[in-house]
């Protein structure tokens, strides 16, 4: 059964930001030619075992790709048979995005941008060491629609050093109101070998837990309010779609969830619920087996496959590959990367095959961050393992401390067990 | 050697004024040394003794000299080590001698080393030969040193040798006074042999190798002997002396220094000061005999649990060479498993510590030091204790008395102000205050051995700006106020931070703590509560508010495997994490409170 689901690192930025940890380095018009040529090998050589269903091009900025750049790179996957997937992101910075950049990805296939908005306060956005001002987020929104995307996420981050909370509700409402489809939004972590992290240590900066909490907490209010459903921890999506579907056959509506590849899973209409747990009961009850695909319409299926412990293959420098339970990752130097993989050899520098209990215990430990949990009968099929079995005690303890919901057909954290998700993920692992 | 022709003698002397550099020199001129062997601080063999300029260890050396009267002597040196923390061992050594030199830096004078040195060896009647040393620094004061022996000392000024070691200016004259002041050696006239075993260490092949002096009859290879205060009955195997190395001697005659081994295994079978005699025709023993007991404890942990064993090992193996060092096993809540450990006063506990780090390659971490506590019950009794854990419970307390010490504080005059409150600060007083120089006073007066633990010294340097000195001995007990001051986590008493204080303190250092703690013990989901307290009464509190969220935000696809570490990684801290209630603090909390 081949692969259906591909990430692509572009590891290009203009700048890099004070927060980030991701491989990227300055542009150079060269290099990034050698890369494109580097990757569109790296897509030959695995494209027997890849049928992709969701694509991902994440970085760095792919959107800092030229339009030559990106002929090449749309020509090559459709010679290679590996466009038309049903959800195909790209990454953008408000500040590269221009009106024929947007219609050439959205003619070549492109479904979904994901633009890296972070904050919409102009200070903030400096000491972040962003390249875009907040005016370039509203204009690049208003080209991407007008390039004809109907499937946007806006990234915010909050727990930004000087950031109060007036400040991040503000950032909200005003993002909420651009009418993105989905949303997602991270605290700030300081990554060691980040700009953020060293003025951390040195004192420059404070770490404040409670408003970061309660700034979480603002985040999961004001999206819900204004319509959106949570469907992981930092992930929101509306749930029925502002457009009708295109009826293309695998469009976003009827996407399979690629642990079970190749199978076809029931319309997510079909599933949809509110968010209330009663409701979530009556669908499991409905639809015994296999479980429905309980998220919203938007919902971005490439990360919801990275939860659910599905294969994927990652391409360019520093991307993890997680195919059939062999992960692997390709070495973060993009000279490197290229020589590698012009003289046809894959570039991994880190592989990793976990033992079968290992392995589910991870996979229930990531998937948990999922709004809908884990339905047992699919946790079963994904890693082999039941969770009724294996991790009772766990799941008992966290229904003892009300952070966890244990349903007739799946497990699942409660809002408070969602703020502690990683304590719940340490049980799980084994 | 006939008795007529032995000298035996010590160099006492302030930190730096010399005794080192003077001993060499010596060794050097009497040929016991060449000059490629003169290798700078020869005596002192430990790094430890060398960095910190002070000498932990007794080591005899036999020196052949030829006087200007045509005779030779055999002076024999015996090294003290410099610290009062040691004044038992250095009492010991001294008791070895007929006489002293007396080392005062001409530039710096007398010091309150010097003077709690001076009074140990009076007390033994040494006869004592002033030295004053570095006559050559260009802000030397001879007639200001001589003033100061005179008048602090009540040692003639007079009869003190000018001398430069460094420069070998005034040696000869110093070895002249030695045949000539320093009395020779007389039998005690007992009917046996007498022998004081002034020091020992510990030998891999030999064992336990103990520094003799003989006061009447001789040693040698094969004779039965017992140590009167140990209760043991040895042969002897080897005697000989140092020069500086050991070398074997047919025997050790009376007024001779040097050694002996005896197949005894562990130091401990030999107490210090002992008495060797004759097995089947026993003399009386030596006079001054004490029974050494450690005067500071505090419990030594290994940072990782795992290293318990190598601790205990280690432990072990520095005890084969410092006999006063004592230790056993106890538990910890906050810190696991570790050792109660006694020292002879704070250098001593400094040192033992800094030989497990150095030597012995330990993590290690140290409670707070306590003294030995005289606790008088209700009931009449009395128990001493030096763990707060052991501490009864105040019902059945009548009274607490606490170790004291006569402190000999020697600073610039400007200082005495700031002096005088630290002393007050630390519970102490003031006897009298007494003019050295246009420059300096000394104090000198009584203080809680407790209250001097922890950074008294530190704390004189800082105010004196390094002109400062200090010393101390021991004088007895004081009923005093003392309570036990508790730190709870939780309700639950945390074992590691307990300690007996001052009423009057105990308010103070449980803020303190409490402060700290709240500092490093990281957010729990639930809130945790920090209280001091005194009997049930709690005197501080502070509050480490409940994590609120414990999730990072972001995690897509190709952060799986670092975050799975991570979380390993927490899963695993959880583990060795020390429950109080339902609270988990890592052991590294424990130990940043201890370390600051």
């Amino acid at each position: 059964m081949p692969v259906s689901s591909l990430y692509v690192h572009v590891p290009f930025c203009a700048r890099k930001c004070s927060y980030c940890a991701f491989y990227s380095e300055p542009s150079s018009g060269e290099l990034i030619d050698r890369y494109v040529g580097a990757l569109i090998r790296e897509l030959e050589l695995v494209a027997a075992d890849l049928r992709p269903r969701t694509i991902y091009f994440g970085g760095g900025t792919p959107s800092l790709l030229n339009l030559r750049q990106w002929e090449r790179i749309i020509d090559a996957m459709e010679r290679l048979r590996l466009g038309g997937a049903g959800e195909w992101t790209v990454e953008c910075n408000p500040a590269t995005v221009s009106l024929d950049k947007a219609r050439l990805l959205r003619s070549g296939g492109v479904n979904r941008m994901s633009m890296g908005v972070q904050s919409l306060n102009a200070s903030l956005l400096d000491r972040l060491g962003r390249v875009h001002t907040r005016e370039m987020a509203f204009k690049s929104f208003d080209i991407l629609r007008q390039a004809g995307f109907d499937n946007l996420n806006l990234d915010l981050m909050f727990a930004i050093p000087g950031q109060t909370i007036e400040v991040w509700r503000e950032t909200l409402r005003e993002a909420i109101a651009m009418g993105s489809e989905h949303l997602s939004s991270y605290e700030v972590i300081y990554e060691e070998d980040t700009v953020l992290y060293d003025q951390l240590q040195a004192g420059k900066v404070n770490a404040d837990e409670d408003l970061a909490c309660s700034m979480y907490e603002e985040l999961v209010d004001c999206a819900t309010t204004a319509g959106f459903e949570q469907y992981e921890v930092a992930n929101f999506a509306r749930p029925r779609a502002f457009h009708e579907p295109r009826g293309d056959r695998d469009g976003p509506l009827s996407l399979s969830l690629s642990p079970f590849e190749g199978e076809r899973v029931p319309k997510a209409g079909e599933g949809l619920v509110d968010g209330s747990d009663a409701r979530r009961e009556a669908v499991a009850a409905i639809n015994p087996q296999p479980s429905t695909l309980n998220i919203p319409t938007h919902a971005c299926r490439h990360n919801v496959n990275y939860w659910r412990g599905g294969s994927f293959y990652g391409l360019g420098p520093s991307a993890t590959s997680y195919v059939r339970g062999v992960r692997t990752k390709i070495m973060s130097n993009t000279q490197r990367y290229c020589e590698q993989v012009e003289q046809g050899q894959h570039a991994h520098d880190f592989s990793e095959e976990l033992a079968p209990l290992a392995r589910a215990g991870e996979t229930a430990a990531f998937g948990l961050r999922m709004v809908e949990g884990w339905p047992f009968e699919q946790f079963r099929q994904v890693t082999g393992f039941d969770l009724r079995q294996e991790w009772a005690q766990d799941m008992a303890q966290l229904v003892k401390q009300g952070r966890g919901q244990i349903l007739p057909d799946r497990f699942l954290l409660t809002r408070e067990g969602l703020r502690f998700a990683d304590s719940a993920a340490q049980l799980f692992l084994r | 050697m006939d008795a007529a022709h032995i000298r035996n003698f010590s160099i006492i002397a302030h930190i730096d004024h010399g005794k080192t550099t003077l001993s060499d020199r010596l060794l050097h001129r009497t040929g016991t040394i060449t000059t490629r062997e003169m290798e700078d601080q020869l005596l002192d063999s430990m790094d430890l003794e060398k960095e910190r300029g002070i000498t932990i260890k007794a080591h005899p050396v036999t020196m052949l000299y030829k006087a200007k009267n045509g005779e030779t002597y055999e002076l024999n040196l015996i090294d003290t080590p410099g610290h009062v923390d040691f004044s038992y061992e250095v009492s010991r050594s001294l008791s070895a001698c007929e006489g002293a030199l007396l080392i005062v830096d001409a530039a710096q004078g007398v010091e309150a080393q010097t003077v709690a040195n001076v009074h140990l060896a009076m007390k033994v009647d040494l006869t004592i030969v002033p030295v004053i040393n570095k006559i050559d620094l260009p802000h030397a004061d001879v007639a200001q040193a001589k003033r100061q022996l005179e008048d602090i000392l009540a040692i003639s000024g007079e009869s003190a040798i000018l001398a430069s070691a460094k420069e070998g200016i005034g040696i000869d004259e110093i070895l002249e006074a030695i045949v000539e002041r320093i009395p020779a050696p007389k039998p005690t006239g007992a009917p046996s042999v007498q022998a004081l075993g002034f020091d020992s260490y510990f030998d891999t092949y030999k064992g336990v190798v103990t520094h003799v002096r003989i006061f009447n009859g001789e040693l040698k290879a094969g004779m039965q002997v017992k140590l009167l205060h140990s209760g043991k009955n040895v042969e002897i195997k080897e005697v000989g002396s140092f020069n500086p190395k050991p070398y074997v001697r047919e025997r050790l005659q009376v007024g001779e220094t040097g050694y002996m081994t005896a197949n005894i295994k562990s130091p401990q079978e030999v107490k210090m000061g002992d008495t060797i005699t004759d097995a089947r025709h026993p003399s009386p023993a030596l006079p001054g005999f004490k029974e050494i007991h450690p005067m500071v404890f505090s419990g030594i942990y290994p940072i990782n649990t795992g290293d318990y064993e190598h601790l205990k090992a280690s432990l072990g193996k520095l005890q084969l060479n410092d006999s006063a060092f004592a230790y056993q096993s106890e538990t910890s809540v906050a810190l696991g498993f570790g050792f109660r450990c006694g020292f002879l006063g704070l250098l001593h506990l400094e040192i033992v510590q800094e030989r497990l780090r150095r030597e012995y390659g330990m993590d290690i971490i140290a409670t707070y030091p306590s003294v030995i506590y005289r606790v008088t019950l209700t009931d009449g009794t009395v128990k001493e204790i030096d763990n707060p854990a052991y501490l009864p419970e105040p019902t059945y307390i009548e009274t607490i008395a606490e170790p004291v010490v006569k402190v000999f504080v020697i600073c610039p005059n400007e200082y005495i102000g700031d002096m005088m409150a630290l002393i007050t600060e630390k519970r102490g007083s003031v006897d009298h205050t007494e003019t050295l120089d246009t420059r300096r006073v000394m104090l000198t007066g009584m203080l809680p051995l407790n209250e001097i633990l922890i950074d008294f010294h530190d704390r004189i340097k800082s105010i004196t700006r390094g002109y400062g000195s200090m010393d101390y001995d021991h004088a007895g007990y004081r009923e005093s106020e003392m309570v036990k001051l508790d730190m709870l986590v939780n309700g639950e008493p945390v074992d590691a931070f307990s300690c007996i204080v001052h009423r009057d303190k105990a308010e103070g250092r449980g803020r303190a703590l409490a402060a700290k703690l709240k500092e490093v013990i990281p957010r729990q989901q639930y809130a945790v509560a920090i209280q001091a307290a005194i009997g049930g009464k709690v005197v501080a509190r502070e509050t480490v508010g409940a994590l609120r969220k414990d999730v990072t935000a972001k995690c897509y696809g190709g952060d799986i495997t670092r975050k799975r570490k991570l979380l390993e990684k927490q899963k695993e801290g959880k583990k060795r994490m020390k429950s109080f209630g339902s609270v988990n603090i890592p052991q590294e909390a424990f130990i940043e409170v201890l370390k600051a």
